[in-house]
């Protein structure tokens, strides 16, 4: 009874499943989450109401060619191709970056609440292809949330001005791919800015069992950050702040598009990337599961 | 009296005990939480092939040392061998082999019950990808689950939810597998599938470590037994071993107390009357001399067999407090 196992050789397994599959486990999960169809929902909403009150408030009152929020909100209302990226610029304040750290807290704190990350680590899944994963998946979710927001506001752009008012902040006229790769690479811009805030938010989910912790600390993040940029006492700590450069992407509608601080602002966030997910890395591999 | 245990239990076992023969062992092991020592010195030993019961009251160590010998938690001090690995170290080696169920099942609610499976066997090392349904399938089957696999788990009842536990444990055949508290929840029907699962496994060859604080299902389940308390393992060994050890009785059946008790005294046996016929004592002779000298003498024995501790009083001996212990085995000898 003692020795029947004891002795023989087990077949040679495979002792890693490839990465690809546990990828595509993470995104059956998070994609049949109702919470998931529910925000991406509630994004999708959001420049279709947009486009209705412009649609509805009539015709803009301020000059078209002002940098800020009423303004562009007034430029889309004849323009196109300034809804999408107005819709962006309004998430990009605070809603994106809520539910980018929603996902990145349901990711780890939310999986060991539930008690449901064991499951995968006794597997085994290792420590860190367990974060490659996770990464990936928040990533992905965080990808989609903007390409929903972006495809909605090109649809409800179009649908309200038709293709003819595609025009630049500059007034120069854009012809109807160069918008798309307009809109295309302020959603790329969007999305590289919520991944650092994904990276951050997931070092902080690698710390908790609460993902509404993660959550609230990154509303306290992107608020604290936005007021310190108003204030001129501490304008050496600006540089360090990731919402530095959020109000540069309506740079992408200006012709020439002037690419300093989008390029400043891409930087910054890689910088946020790699040192969000070294933390989250060191925290995940030395914690008890 | 504890050591005194340790002591029978390790000596009476098979003399060459083969190193190699352990499905599980961990050596001095200690963990310390925030200044709380969890566990300490626990050396424990899990045979090949052996089902062994951990028992303990609630906060006594075992769902720590479960979860060090799985490589969840680092141990502050010690060693974990885990199917002749070491943990956690190399848990990729071990752990593809080892199904567990530890602190409670836990699945996504909003996810059917074959969905959460399926997410977890997409982990499992062992399963191809094509393999993935049939395996979610048949754990399914073998937790008796098959027809409430397509509702969501967050409708489950807790019995429901255990077996699905035991269901993730069982995606693959295993040489090793961990219950922790598996019957918690479980009406009494789920208690004896469980042990019927738990039977399955042992006749299969299959190494298996269930804590439990039922002693009934311990006693029905295991052949062996480690006994937590404080943090420590305080025995541990064979249970027939252990439930024996410290009995020096022999009961006999007999319908004929009176005349049993008087040959045995000519033998020198000292004896008493019990229940059923006589007590005798076999710290100086042998069981054969008692059975011999009662034949002998013309007494009707029905049955004879060693006296036992049941697996309650022995529980109860090693994990209260010595002022309580006293009191108890003056107790335990008025019984007696």
């Amino acid at each position: 009874m003692t020795t029947l196992t004891a002795g023989t050789t087990l077949p040679a397994t495979r002792r890693t499943v490839p990465l690809f599959r546990l990828y595509r486990a993470e995104l059956r999960w998070i994609f049949r989450r109702p919470r998931t169809l529910v925000v991406l929902g509630l994004l999708a909403v959001i420049p279709a109401i947009i486009a209705i009150a412009l649609a509805v408030g009539g015709t803009p009152e301020g000059p078209p060619g002002e940098q800020g929020g009423d303004s562009l909100f007034a430029t889309a209302a004849g323009n196109a191709l300034v809804l999408p990226i107005a819709a962006l610029t309004a998430g990009l304040a605070l809603l994106l970056p809520l539910v980018t750290a929603m996902s990145a807290g349901d990711a780890i704190a939310g999986e060991l609440a539930h008690g449901t990350l064991r499951g995968w680590l006794l597997a085994p899944v290792g420590r860190g292809r367990l974060l490659v994963v996770k990464t990936l998946g928040v990533a992905t979710f965080t990808l989609a949330a903007v390409l929903v927001m972006a495809v909605v506001g090109v649809v409800a752009g179009l649908a309200m001005n038709g293709t003819g008012g595609l025009f630049t902040l500059n007034g120069t006229t854009l012809s109807f791919a160069a918008a798309l790769g307009k809109v295309a690479l302020a959603a790329g811009w969007v999305t590289l800015q919520l991944w650092a805030v994904g990276a951050v938010a997931l070092a902080i989910s690698a710390c908790t069992e609460h993902p509404m912790l993660v959550v609230v600390s990154v509303l306290a993040g992107t608020i604290l950050s936005t007021v310190l940029l108003q204030l001129s006492a501490v304008d050496w700590l600006h540089p360090f702040l990731l919402p530095q450069s959020w109000e540069a992407l309506v740079d992408v509608l200006r012709d020439p598009m002037p690419g300093d601080m989008l390029g400043q602002g891409a930087i910054r966030a890689s910088c946020y990337v790699v040192i969000g997910l070294s933390l989250a890395y060191a925290r995940i591999t030395t914690r008890d599961g | 009296m504890t050591t005194s245990f340790e002591v029978e239990a390790g000596a009476s076992g098979e003399a060459p005990a083969r190193p190699s023969a352990l499905a599980a062992r961990t050596r001095g092991l200690r963990k310390v939480y925030r200044g709380t020592v969890a566990v300490d010195q626990v050396d424990l030993e899990v045979p090949e092939g052996a089902v062994l019961g951990m028992l303990g009251p609630n906060g006594s160590g075992k769902t720590t040392t479960i979860r060090m010998l799985l490589g969840l938690v680092r141990p502050t001090e010690g060693e974990v061998e885990l199917l002749g690995h070491r943990m956690p170290e190399q848990a990729p080696s071990a752990l593809p082999y080892v199904g567990a169920l530890v602190e409670g099942p836990g699945f996504h609610p909003f996810l059917s019950g074959r969905e959460n499976l399926r997410r977890l066997a997409a982990a499992e090392p062992q399963l191809s990808f094509s393999d993935i349904p049939q395996a979610v399938e048949d754990a399914l089957e073998r937790v008796g689950l098959g027809g409430a696999a397509h509702r969501r788990y967050r409708g489950y009842s807790l019995g429901m939810k255990q077996r699905l536990g035991l269901a993730g444990a069982l995606l693959v055949p295993r040489r090793m597998v961990v219950l922790d508290e598996p019957t918690n929840g479980l009406d009494p029907a789920g208690t004896r599938e469980i042990r019927k699962i738990i039977a399955e496994l042992h006749a299969e060859g299959v190494t298996v470590l269930v804590s439990s604080h039922l002693l009934a299902e311990v006693e029905a389940t295991c052949t062996h037994v480690a006994v937590l308390h404080d943090g420590t393992v305080v025995a541990q060994g064979e249970l027939d071993e252990l439930l024996e050890s410290g009995n020096d009785g022999l009961l006999v059946s007999t319908p004929d107390g009176d005349r049993a008790l008087e040959v045995l005294r000519e033998n020198r046996i000292s004896s008493r009357l019990a229940p059923e016929g006589v007590r005798a004592d076999i710290t100086t002779a042998t069981a054969p001399q008692v059975v011999a000298a009662l034949v002998h003498g013309g007494v009707e024995v029905h049955e004879v067999k060693r006296e036992r501790t049941g697996l309650e009083d022995l529980f109860a001996r090693l994990t209260q407090n010595d002022a309580d212990a006293d009191g108890l085995s003056e107790v335990d000898e008025v019984r007696a």
